[in-house]
């Protein structure tokens, strides 16, 4: 792949190879190094590893717990009169409420204001 | 490939992927021994499968490229966010030139090697793909992961620049 033109380049890395190669690490060192980076990546790896089945036992624990019901308030029975409520009562209200009887005069209805 | 077969392949290839790695890292020993060391990590503890596409220099070469790209990112990260470097881990070599292996150097690769790293990293990775480890155009292409095309014109180009660079340094 290279041109005869380029016989100057092959000769300058002919001439860094040898020089590189002189200087390289033995494989041993490098692969030994290469174990060695091994060790934190585990204990990483097993950190993590922990910290997700915490994690999970947490999530489980809250999912398979029986709901417990909080104090209950019943808003049906509870009836709340504002101080001003009276003004919205009309003369005679009682009439729209309740179930007409004959022996209910309007005479004796109450017409005041409460 | 069983594990033992691997070991003594990356064992052959060795000083190659050195080289390799070195060109990686702009001939940075400190860091190119870093990559080399993850990169083997990678293949011996099946991070990095082989799967017999290409040959396995081509695939060795790749994952040591793949490293030092990841590298150099964790790096760029741990300077712009100083807290990266809990959830990263301790730090890789920081860039600088080795100041022994700079002595040691002679004249001539010294001058080569300072105009690699003058270079734009394809025409680097491409020239030192097809001079220094005697790979074709077309794995140089595999190995940078550019399509052959762009590994020629790579190619072309950095002969270019290199000769200008070296011929500038000769003056």
């Amino acid at each position: 792949m290279i041109d005869q033109d380029d016989r100057d380049l092959r000769g300058a890395f002919e001439a860094l190879r040898r020089e590189a190669a002189a200087h390289t690490p033995p494989f041993d060192t490098t692969g030994g190094a290469a174990r060695r980076r091994l060790v934190p990546g585990a204990r990483r790896r097993t950190l993590v590893l922990a910290a997700a089945a915490v994690l999970a036992g947490v999530a489980l624990v809250l999912v398979l717990t029986p709901h417990r019901p909080g104090v209950q308030l019943g808003l049906a029975s509870v009836r709340w009169e504002s101080p001003t409520d009276f003004l919205l009562r009309l003369p005679g209200d009682e009439l729209l409420r309740l179930v007409p009887r004959l022996d209910v005069t309007p005479s004796t209805i109450n017409w005041s204001i409460p | 490939m069983s594990p033992d077969d691997l070991r003594c392949e990356l064992e052959r290839l060795h000083a190659a992927t050195f080289g390799w790695a070195l060109s990686c890292c702009r001939w940075d020993r400190a860091a190119a021994e870093d990559v080399l060391q993850a990169s083997y990590l990678k293949l011996l503890d099946g991070r990095a499968r082989y799967d017999g596409r290409s040959s396995l220099r081509t695939f060795v070469f790749g994952v040591v490229a793949r490293t030092a790209r990841e590298t150099r990112r964790r790096a760029a990260l741990r300077r712009w966010v100083p807290l990266a470097s809990l959830l990263l881990g301790p730090g890789l070599a920081d860039g600088r030139p080795d100041p022994a292996a700079a002595v040691a150097r002679a004249d001539a690769t010294a001058r080569l090697v300072e105009a690699l790293r003058r270079l734009p990293g394809r025409q680097r990775q491409i020239l030192h793909l097809v001079f220094y480890e005697d790979l074709t155009i077309a794995e140089a292409a595999t190995v940078a992961g550019v399509a052959i095309g762009t590994a020629r014109t790579h190619y072309e180009r950095g002969k270019a620049a290199l000769r200008k660079l070296l011929e500038g340094a000769r003056e």
